[in-house]
């Protein structure tokens, strides 16, 4: 596999199947870093995260170590963390404020939009050295969305707009939640990695089918989930307890895809009508004072659980935040959740999602560490050489049309949005860089 | 004599307990040793302020608590098949000088947990604060804190409280 020649890997996806070496080469692996990693618009940091000139913060893409800082004049830059002098990583800090980003080694420094601003020992320099030359490299491409921001480290490829394009209803579907139009990232993270390949995190978050064998030991013995969201008293139904099988409405939720390997799945309502709390009422408020009664309630209507916007990030519209994968190995991943405030919402509020976050999303949650579970047991799993190929048929020809989206719409039960992840996996992969 | 007249022992005493629970999976015992109103908490941020602006890995009022044992005794609790084993130590402890004000006492330690699971081990560490409220001829927790030395990591899936 190491040529990648696209005959080659276009045998290892089927229309319903998937070869498990997708999961367990780490040829195809090193392949991915660069036909994926390496071209596909990839979410770095929200720009909450920087609110401030000279604020940082670092990150990878793919393994490639970047620092997203916001310069003088605003804007803000997604420079590869290397220094243009011997290569030593610039900025150490997961986090933080900078005047200039100085090089620890032989103490090269930058301005925080990359230009090499200042060289220890100058009249060293070889003659004709040009400082414009040796800035900090620019991500090739970087676009935003209400503040999401995203770049690519490939110079050619489908514009920013082109990408985005069908999911930006979804991060509207988010930042229109905040009274005041904007969010924020700035509540911490919660951080877990497994001995699993990534994109069994990918396609995990839109996976309902697991939900009630997966994580039954979330469930009451009515078969109900506990609540996930500021207001509710309780979650999803999720079995029908007497007999013991999925429950009706849940076997009713839906899942779309719209293209570039996207997808989200739609919400069950929970507490209909119901949902109150004070911090959520004085929320629901201040909503309808700055978006009016009719719109809040329309914002406030669940729609979306989570949202993939492939590869390498989730929103989720339940207990809302935001998700980010890093493939570190084959066999090795690490994913970040940020938890959400919406900015405009009373505190209490706030601390209610960043709470029931905990519950479900850190490391030692209630939810996500069975999924994790999972994840490794399919590694481990796919190593047997006898069962070549992993299964994704389920209502394989039962999709359908969805006009109001302009996408393709499922059961959550099914295996569409699998099917679609690995259409876009094929797209980028067919192709040498 | 440490604090309110008890011996440093006698705190000592009660968290080596407190962990001995945990060790041996007494989980329901070990949550009967919180006060109604105790918290487990372990903040996700070096010197977290507050559990309510930041994430944490946990912050269980009784009530999660409550639902987080019950997750541990269900028997599809995937990610306890097979189930952790644990060791805790503790020492270094510190009664702090409160006067025993409100008949509650602030006790520091150093904590190590080696938890061995499905054919890895691994080592948590770091301080812990309990806030302990008199109780009969024992305490009650008001408050369990942790903070790990590595509480800003990426940790592989954990399940059983530290």
């Amino acid at each position: 596999m190491r040529n990648g020649h696209a005959d080659e890997i276009a045998k290892l996806i089927e229309p319903g199947r998937v070869h498990r070496r997708v999961y367990t080469d780490p040829d195809l692996f090193e392949l991915e870093m660069q036909r994926i990693f390496g071209r596909a618009w990839l979410f770095v940091g929200h720009a909450s995260q920087v609110p401030n000139p000279g604020d940082f913060i670092t990150t990878d893409l793919g393994r490639q170590p970047v620092i997203m800082v916001r310069h003088r004049d605003g804007s803000i830059h997604v420079l590869l963390n290397r220094c243009t002098h011997r290569g030593a990583k610039v900025v150490n800090e997961r986090r933080g404020h900078a005047q200039r980003l100085t090089c620890c080694y032989h103490g090269w420094s930058f301005d925080t939009d990359g230009k090499l601003a200042a060289v220890p020992v100058p009249e060293g320099c070889a003659d004709g050295f040009d400082k414009d030359a040796f800035g900090l490299a620019h991500a090739p491409r970087a676009g935003e969305y209400r503040g999401f921001v995203f770049a690519s480290l490939a110079a050619k490829g489908p514009s920013f707009e082109d990408h985005i394009g069908p999911v930006k209803g979804n991060i509207d579907d988010l930042v229109d939640r905040a009274p005041d139009g904007e969010l924020a990232l700035d509540a911490g993270m919660h951080r877990y990695a497994f001995n699993g390949n990534w994109k069994l995190q990918v396609e995990n978050v839109l996976d309902s089918y697991h939900v009630p064998f997966g994580h039954a030991s979330t469930v009451n013995k009515d078969g109900v989930q506990f609540a996930r969201r500021e207001g509710d008293r309780k979650g999803a139904t999720v079995v029908e307890a007497e007999k013991k099988q999925t429950a009706a409405s849940w076997k009713d939720r839906k899942s779309f895809i719209a293209g570039n390997g996207h997808g989200w799945t739609s919400n069950t309502s929970l507490d209909d009508g119901k949902r109150s709390s004070p911090a959520f009422d004085e929320y629901k408020t201040a909503l309808a004072e700055k978006a009016g009664a009719e719109r809040a309630k329309d914002i406030l209507t669940p729609r979306l659980h989570n949202s993939l916007i492939y590869p390498n990030m989730s929103i989720m519209g339940l207990n809302i935040h935001v998700r980010v994968i890093k493939p570190i190995a084959v066999d090795r991943t690490e994913v970040t959740i940020y938890p959400i405030r919406l900015i405009g919402a009373p505190e209490a509020m706030n601390a209610g999602n960043i709470r029931l976050l905990n519950v479900t999303h850190s490391a030692a949650s209630l939810v996500q560490s069975d999924d994790l579970e999972s994840f490794v047991r399919v590694q481990k799993g796919l190593q047997s050489h006898m069962t070549d190929w992993v299964d994704i048929s389920r209502g394989l020809g039962a999709e359908e049309p969805d006009r109001e989206r302009n996408a393709t719409r499922a059961l959550a039960t099914h295996e569409m949005v699998v099917r679609a992840q690995y259409k876009a996996w094929l797209g980028y992969m067919g192709e040498a860089a | 004599m440490a604090a309110d007249g008890y011996s440093r022992a006698v705190f000592e005493d009660f968290i080596i307990h407190e962990a001995s629970l945990l060790d041996a999976r007494r989980f329901r015992d070990w949550m009967g040793l919180f006060a109604d109103d105790g918290t487990y908490w372990v903040p996700a941020v070096p010197d977290q302020q507050s559990p309510f602006d930041k994430a944490s890995l946990f912050y269980d009022d009784r009530e999660l608590m409550n639902t987080r044992v019950e997750r541990l005794e269900h028997p599809r609790i995937h990610v306890q098949t097979p189930p952790s084993r644990t060791t805790h130590l503790v020492g270094n402890v510190v009664v702090e000088d409160t006067g025993g004000a409100k008949g509650e006492y602030v006790v520091d330690s150093t904590l190590i947990m080696v938890e061995y699971r499905d054919d890895a081990q691994r080592v948590f560490a770091g301080r812990q604060r309990h806030r302990l409220r008199r109780h009969g001829d024992s305490f009650r927790i008001v408050q369990k804190r942790v903070d790990l030395i590595n509480c800003d990591s990426a940790f592989d899936a954990m399940a059983v409280p530290i």
